[in-house]
């Protein structure tokens, strides 16, 4: 372990450590009413502290590249830049979560979904804990080059978003969503091992690289078409592709809406790039039976994803549904693999992960205005924008990125994704996507009219008059949804900076 | 002479425009005055641009042009007018008519409100018509065609308030509208095969480019039947003319009895050459013209209202223009519409006065004895009836009408069939005209006059009156004295006359106007006996089959009833059938496809885990199949 | 440098006139207006720089700047004669847009205007982009103000018609985006430039079938908007439900961004395809033509029979543009123009009459001459404009179209003359429905007042002077509309023996024969 080797780690070492202090020191601040402040207060603030350090050592990192540390992590170009990636996502959530965690949670209108005040966690430490554990997770998963990392690094963020899920714990549905993904979670990874151990029986090592040239050079063999097949079970789960992402709508709408938003955000990225640096070499439109089974996910989560959405009238599930869209609309450019591909994608999930954070930013900002539980109907952002231009402008700027309309960084999202695919001539999936897009006008508009509609006035509507004064938003939510819709808009006009980063990156891939 | 000329136009479109925008904040008088003296200017105009003709006598006309209108793909129509005896007869006639019909509507309209509207769209139409008739290229002739088709509309709907009218100027404009895309699809085809729209140069090459009685001459010359059919309301289109009665009289005595019905046979006449070329059209146009006249001679028999008799009695004399022009008795027919313009306005006119007079009742058979209390009126409607039923060589109707009649006889275009029916609607025409006659203003009087006309109307009755007499002297036939400038000026217009006998054969002529003689006044004394003791209503009522016959003419022949039954109504059964859009239907079917679709998937979402895992085990099964499958594992 | 400025001024006015609107609603629309009036002579002043004896119909003046050189990707503006035109439409008609919703618009007035502002500058963007990408991307910013104007500002049914005016185009647009990959790549396939400016694209070499699917991509997005006959029924309901500035801009300008890109992009990129679909296209204008007349006819609200009338209108645009012989191009521009103001108009009077009746239904309407006799009379003006009748200038468009369209195809032109009946009949009932018949619900209007007047006013002149003397307009569009022409030409020479499309050329063949059949020659 050279010292190299250390500054190329320290992203991941910081996490760590800082992790390693935050559970040490924090129990032993006596908990009394005003002591208990501070305990959110130092928490909340040694995991910013620890995220910018592990940003700009980010940097720092970055001299030593491309490098070995291990078999198991290979730190390069591609691995920090979604690290880099993912931790900036989580800086921007731990932003949402600190206002989020002191929230005073009353009986909501509807269905009481937290049984009094008091009953808001006593403790922050250990949502900040997980936070950092599931952040130190996707950044290894990003940089793991070896089966084993790649495991950990799944494993060790699935536990730690069990315990984020469930951490409001009185609230009925976090429990239960908690259990869920818990269970499931369980079911996949069993299905990502059993295909590990397949591919182990063929190739004799758990390395990417001896997988990827496998790959490369077309020899499959009945085996290592199994292994991948339940690799991509578990991958599938955990990126909701249809018919595995049945969870993502109840796990969405349970878990209190920072957690969504790394479930929906950093999760997601970290696999995909995973998934990515495997078969981004390969040529998989190449060899059918591959490209088969990508073709059916494809087709089958875009669809899905965008019909389950179509009626939805609770805004985290619909975030939830138009998330596996999302991920359905990356498999194309992935299928169609190749330079255009890979950048396309890395340049998707940078726009997808900015937007998540600002769509699910807006939902506890909203939900912190009110203190009444976490406003999810679709009906109640009714009259948003009277009381709250500036919110209603936010989440209508991440609905339009996430429809692509021009100005926002979705648009060149989409086009370049389909501009991959039409480069290798996928023009069935082009088409199948394009339809999609189409359709998922349909209900982001719904929600953006609902926005910018009168509150009806009869009924105890949330925002009810222009009059309405409602708290001022934290400063901190603030600066979260302010840093993420300015990259959208900045990108949306001038995406050049990022398409070369992106271009930048995925060099280190070794495509062709 | 270009400025006279272009005085003759652009005046009284000046006057409309700054009658119609600022006409509402002007004091009546001095409305109707600008109204007027617009129409007295252009008609000044029109006699200096007249006499400078007659002494240069230019051979094919004179022509001037004011801008290009545009240039585009060798479509270069300009806005130019060319003056020829054709043209200079018509704006003769419309310029005075049309000035004497002001100076009677700015007395007779005085009381009405919108009276500056009124002007205004008097003076519009004029302007437009004048257009019309002086246009050198087909487009601007278009332009002015439409023109007054349009101010027809809004005269005839003058009175917007009530409903009927409006109904009926949209059925005069909708229907003549029909015409005009026949003229417009003739106008693009002679486009397309002559490169041109100027009608000099169309006629002129007419002869070369059309081959004589080829299908595509007649079925172009048929086309512009059609737009000639439309304005002059002629079979079969002739149904909204009766209907058009309902706007004020003097527009009907302008627009629907003097000029702009004539519009078609000016059309006819304009093109002749063209219609040289297509016999078979000709043909048509005679029979549409003989057709005409019998039916609405018969139509007019009828009629309750005293503007429907008159205005069945314009059809039919319009259908003794066409008859004319069918066997190519171009001449006749212009003498006819220039005896005709005065005569018809004056029965209108004089009409008028007797419609004031009695609380605006139109009814004949309510009138009555007015002959004592209107004496002008009287005297001057009486003059003009037997102008129009041709009473033998004393009025203007006379010799025009049996012009066309000779024509019909000697060319060998005629058939006798044609001058048969001719001559026998000599007799029906004196039957109606005198019916009128009698009925309104002898027997005794049944209610009081209600509104005595005022100086300037009697001066202008008196005034057409004596040209419904005289205006027939210039155009003597041979047989009787040889006296005819009209005919001989009117000629110069005309380069293709088809050669029938000329005048060769005075005993036929001498023959043919005492025939007609005689039935017209065998027509004016059945009148006068019939209904002194009104015989005919007592016939009627005897007679369920007579009943019936009276009431199928007293419709018009049912026309419209036909054609309510062929296009109006499927029309709207179609459209209000449709309001919703059917196509909309294939979208929201593509709409409820996703919601299908969502509910399918949404049904998996149960919310349990088993069902979950399941999904989750389901797809690793399919997965792991398809490479068993594939692979042959 | 010109035309960037001539797409920001209206948005950065836009911005001022919505943070002054916070304050003062009065300096908002004044703002505006300011605006719209600087952009206006901005244009004008692009007018002096046209040549119109020019014979290359190459834009005069150009803007470009690499902006997403990673993908191929220039900021490239340009303009020509057909685009100057459009420009100044759409700048004028700005105006009349700010000034129509002077009292309309009472709740969220800075919004409002920075909406309508904004689609502006889309629009205007719309016109003046030459790369495929930078098109696209203003073609799709349009959606999002319209949204707006009509999902806050719309009338009862707003949400329903916002979200079908959005999918249908938005849908339409993802098809041309399709068919703008589908050139870019095959462009690049052969000459290996990876490039979206126009001016390189066009004479890419390529198989029919291709050059076919990629044209019917472009097709379907314009047919969509413009809107050709299946696919119009976003239009009523988008027409109807919009505030009436709303209703103006989609009827004047949105629409005719359909019919640009046909001439701008999917012609002239893909002349061989879409000579083969130009009978399916124009049989759909004449279905159009008569359908849309017909449906017109038999609405209740008013001002969904208006939007009907478009649907006619555009019809014979579609007619004109595939019919492709210089008349019928030219007629085309004409229509196009004349239908923005006077179909335009007939949705400011509506809207007029709505502010004041609150009522759109003809039912309840009827007889308002003898109250207001200023609206009576334009009305009917327009009315009588939409019926073409001779002498205003919807009846020089939709005379050269039909004139143009007789030399290509006698049958087309024939069936869509009937047009002209049934505009006549829908034109009489919406006249009489409004403004004649007897006033049953005794309405006592208040007449237009000075502001309202001056916009109908400047309408009715414009429509009149184009009426009277079209031919500055035919010069500006000529020398862009010739080079049109010879896409068409130069592949019709070979395919098709109809003399039409060859008789009445201005310029000698030749000059463009040589430089065109060269990469021509293997798709016939």
């Amino acid at each position: 372990m050279t010292r190299s080797d250390l500054v190329a780690l320290l992203p991941l070492i910081i996490i760590a450590y800082s992790a390693v202090i935050l559970i040490v020191v924090m129990p032993f601040i006596y908990v009394r009413r005003s002591i208990n402040r501070a305990e959110r207060k130092w928490s909340y603030r040694l995991t910013v502290i620890t995220l910018l350090g592990a940003l700009c050592s980010v940097f720092a990192a970055a001299r030593y590249t491309p490098k070995q540390v291990t078999p198991l992590i290979r730190i390069d170009g591609y691995s920090l830049f979604f690290s880099g990636l993912i931790i900036a996502g989580a800086l921007l959530v731990t932003l949402i979560s600190h206002d989020y965690l002191n929230i005073k949670l009353v009986d909501s209108k509807e269905e009481s979904r937290f049984t009094s005040v008091q009953k808001s966690p006593t403790y922050a430490f250990p949502f900040y804990l997980l936070l950092l554990l599931t952040t130190l997770g996707m950044a290894t998963a990003a940089a793991s080059s070896h089966f084993v990392s790649f495991f950990l690094a799944y494993e060790l963020i699935s536990i730690s978003l069990v315990g984020l899920i469930g951490y409001m714990r009185e609230y009925k549905r976090s429990y239960e969503a908690a259990i869920k993904y818990l269970i499931l979670s369980a079911t996949a990874s069993a299905f990502l091992v059993l295909g590990m151990a397949f591919i182990y029986f063929e190739l004799g090592t758990m390395e990417f690289s001896r997988l990827t040239a496998f790959l490369e050079l077309g020899k499959f063999s009945e085996i290592i078409y199994f292994g991948i097949a339940l690799l991509l079970v578990g991958f599938g789960y955990k990126l909701a592709l249809v018919p595995f992402h049945t969870w993502s709508p109840d796990v969405y709408q349970g878990a209190p809406a920072p957690v969504t938003a790394i479930i929906a955000s950093g999760s997601k990225v970290a696999i995909f790039a995973l998934l990515l640096r495997l078969v981004s070499t390969s040529n998989l439109k190449s060899d059918e039976l591959l490209y088969t089974l990508l073709y059916i996910l494809a087709v089958a989560t875009m669809f899905g994803g965008n019909f389950l959405a179509l009626m939805q009238d609770n805004i985290k599930r619909l975030l939830a549904y138009s998330s596996i869209a999302h991920i359905g609309y990356l498999l194309i450019p992935l299928a169609a693999g190749g330079k255009s591909g890979a950048e396309s994608i890395t340049f998707y999930l940078v726009s997808y992960l900015v937007t998540t954070v600002a769509a699910f930013g807006v939902v506890s900002a909203v939900s912190l205005a009110k203190q009444i539980g976490e406003i999810e109907k679709i009906d109640d952002y009714r009259g948003l924008a009277m009381s709250r231009p500036v919110i209603a402008a936010v989440l209508s700027t991440a609905l339009l990125s996430l429809l692509g309309m021009p100005l926002t960084s979705g648009f060149f999202g989409k086009f370049y994704i389909f501009s991959a695919a039409a480069q290798s001539g996928l023009w069935s999936l082009l088409i199948v996507g394009l339809v999609n897009s189409g359709i998922s006008a349909f209900y982001y508009l719904r929600v953006i009219f609902a926005v910018y509609s009168r509150p009806p006035a009869n009924s105890d509507s949330i925002f009810k008059t222009d009059a309405d004064q409602l708290p001022t938003t934290p400063p901190t939510s603030a600066i979260c949804m302010a840093i993420s819709t300015a990259t959208i808009v900045f990108f949306g006009i001038y995406p050049t900076p990022l398409l070369t980063l992106a271009r930048v990156a995925t060099a280190y891939l070794g495509v062709r | 002479m270009s400025i006279a000329l272009w005085t003759v136009i652009i005046v009284p479109f000046v006057s409309a425009f700054v009658l119609l925008v600022i006409g509402a904040y002007m004091p009546k008088k001095a409305a109707g005055a600008i109204g007027c003296v617009s129409v007295g200017i252009s008609w000044v105009a029109a006699m200096f641009v007249a006499s400078d003709f007659l002494r240069e006598m230019p051979p094919d006309g004179f022509r001037t042009t004011l801008y290009t209108w545009m240039d585009v793909g060798g479509l270069n129509p300009g806005i130019a007018v060319r003056l020829d005896a054709l043209s200079l007869v018509m704006i003769s006639v419309i310029t005075f008519v049309g000035f004497l019909i002001h100076i009677y509507a700015s007395q007779s309209m005085y009381d009405e409100d919108g009276y500056s509207r009124f002007f205004g769209y008097m003076n519009l139409f004029v302007g437009s018509m004048l257009t019309l008739v002086l246009a050198d290229n087909l487009l601007l002739l278009y332009l002015g065609w439409e023109g007054v088709g349009l101010c027809s509309y809004l005269l005839i709907g003058f009175w917007y308030k009530d409903a009927t009218n409006g109904r009926a100027a949209q059925k005069a404009f909708i229907v003549t509208r029909v015409g005009d895309t026949a003229l417009a699809i003739a106008l693009f085809w002679l486009f397309v095969s002559f490169g041109t729209l100027d009608i000099k140069t169309i006629l002129s090459a007419a002869p070369a480019k059309l081959v004589a009685g080829s299908a595509a001459a007649t079925l172009l010359a048929c086309l512009i039947i059609g737009g000639a059919v439309g304005k002059s309301a002629q079979i079969p289109l002739q149904t909204w003319l009766p209907d058009a009665m309902a706007g004020p009289t003097p527009v009907s005595a302008l627009i629907h009895a003097a000029t702009m019905v004539t519009a078609g046979v000016y059309l006819i006449a304009r093109l002749h050459t063209l219609f040289t070329l297509a016999p078979p059209a000709m043909f048509a146009v005679a029979v549409i013209g003989t057709l005409t006249l019998f039916y609405s001679g018969f139509s007019a028999l009828v009629q309750r209202d005293i503007k429907r008799v008159l205005a069945y009695s314009t059809i039919s004399q319009i259908g003794y223009m066409f008859l004319a022009l069918g066997v190519g008795a171009w001449t006749a027919a212009i003498f006819h519409f220039f005896t005709h313009a005065f005569f018809k306005a004056l029965l209108f006119l004089s009409a008028g006065v007797a419609i004031d007079a009695q609380h605006h009742e139109h009814d004949i058979f309510k009138m009555g004895g007015l002959k004592r209390a209107l004496p002008i009126a009287y005297w001057t409607f009486l003059i003009g009836a037997a102008s129009l039923s041709a009473l033998p060589l004393v009025t203007a109707g006379f010799y025009s009408k049996d012009s066309i009649i000779w024509g019909a006889y000697s060319s060998p275009l005629g058939a006798p069939w044609l001058w048969v029916l001719a001559l026998i609607s000599t007799f029906i025409t004196a039957v109606y005209s005198f019916r009128v006659v009698y009925l309104v203003f002898h027997g005794e009087q049944k209610m009081e006059v209600s509104k005595h006309p005022g100086v300037l109307m009697n001066l202008v009755l008196v005034v057409l009156a004596f040209f419904s007499i005289t205006a027939g002297f210039i155009g003597m036939p041979e047989s009787i004295f040889k006296f005819d400038p009209l005919v001989r000026f009117l000629k110069t217009a005309f380069n293709t006359i088809p050669a029938y006998q000329n005048h060769a054969n005075h005993a036929a002529e001498v023959m043919l106007l005492t025939i007609s003689s005689a039935l017209g006044l065998l027509g004016i004394f059945t009148a006068f006996s019939y209904y002194r003791h009104n015989r005919f209503a007592w016939i009627v009522d005897r007679s369920p089959f007579a009943k019936a016959i009276h009431s199928f003419f007293f419709s018009g022949w049912g026309f419209d009833w036909l054609y309510d039954l062929l296009f109006v109504r499927p029309y709207k059964t179609f459209a209000y059938w449709n309001r919703s859009d059917a196509i909309d239907n294939v979208f929201t079917g593509l709409a409820s496809l996703a919601r299908i679709g969502n509910s399918i998937f949404s049904s998996l979402q149960t919310g349990r885990i088993r069902n979950y895992a399941a999904s989750l085990i389901l797809g690793a099964a399919i997965f792991t199949t398809i490479v068993i499958l594939r692979t042959k594992l | 440098m010109k035309l960037t400025w001539l797409i920001l001024i209206p948005t950065i006015g836009g911005i001022l006139a919505w943070i002054a609107g916070k304050r003062n609603t009065l300096a908002c629309r004044w703002i505006a207006l300011a605006a719209a009036l600087a952009d206006f002579a901005l244009a004008l002043s692009l007018l002096a720089q046209l040549d119109v004896s020019a014979i290359s119909g190459k834009p005069f003046v150009q803007h470009r700047v690499p902006w997403v050189s990673a993908l191929g990707i220039n900021y490239f503006v340009a303009t020509d004669g057909l685009g100057l035109l459009l420009i100044l439409l759409s700048t004028s008609i700005g105006i009349a847009a700010v000034v129509a919703s002077w009292r309309e618009i009472t709740d969220h007035v800075a919004e409002f205007h920075l909406a309508i502002m904004v689609l502006l500058s889309a629009i205007i963007g719309t016109f003046t982009a030459y790369n495929l990408v930078l098109f696209y991307f203003f073609w799709e910013l349009m959606l999002v103000p319209m949204y707006f104007l009509i999902a806050v500002w719309g009338h009862e049914n707003r949400r329903y018609a916002a979200i079908k005016f959005v999918l249908f185009t938005f849908i339409g647009s993802l098809f041309m985006l399709a068919g703008i990959l589908g050139i870019h790549f095959v462009h690049a396939g052969t000459s290996g430039i990876y490039t979206f400016d126009l001016p390189d694209l066009q004479g890419t070499i390529m198989p029919a079938a291709t050059a076919m699917w990629l044209m019917l991509g472009f097709f379907i997005g314009f047919a969509v908007k413009i809107p050709a006959f299946p696919l119009h029924t976003w239009l009523p309901d988008a027409h109807t439900e919009a505030p009436t500035a709303g209703s103006l801009h989609l009827a004047a300008l949105l629409l005719k961004t359909g019919a640009y890109g046909l001439l701008r992009f999917a012609i002239p990129l893909f002349p061989t395809a879409s000579l083969q679909i130009s009978p399916l296209a124009m049989a759909l204008g004449v279905v159009g033509v008569i359908y849309g007349a017909i449906l017109s006819f038999a609405q209740q609200d008013l001002k969904r029979m208006v939007a009907y009338t478009s649907v006619s209108h555009m019809g014979f645009v579609i007619l004109g543009i595939y019919a492709g012989t210089e008349l019928a191009l030219q007629g085309a521009i004409i229509a196009i123009i004349c239908h923005a103001f006077a179909t335009g108009a007939l949705f400011l009077i509506v809207g007029m009459i709505q502010e004041r009746t609150h009522t759109r239904d003809i039912a309840h309407l009827g007889g308002l001459w003898a109250t207001a006799p200023k609206i009576g009379g334009f009305t009917l003006f327009f009315a009588m404009a939409a019926l073409s009748l001779p002498g205003l200038g919807n009846f020089i468009g939709e005379f050269l179209i039909l004139l143009g369209t007789f030399q290509v195809s006698r049958t087309a032109a024939v069936i869509a003359s009937i047009g002209l009946v049934v505009s006549a009949i829908y034109g009489l009932r919406l006249i009489q429905a409004s403004v004649l018949g007897p006033n049953v619900k005794n309405w006592t209007l208040s007449d237009l007042n000075a502001r309202e007047t001056a916009v109908l006013g400047a309408f009715a002149a414009i429509l009149l002077w184009i009426g009277l003397h079209p031919q500055p307009i035919i010069e500006t569009a000529r020398t862009s509309l010739i080079q049109i022409r010879q896409d068409f030409i130069a592949t019709s020479a070979p395919l098709n023996s109809d003399s039409g499309r060859i008789n009445s050329t201005i310029l000698p063949l030749n000059k463009f024969e040589s430089r065109k059949n060269t990469g021509r020659s293997t798709n016939d």
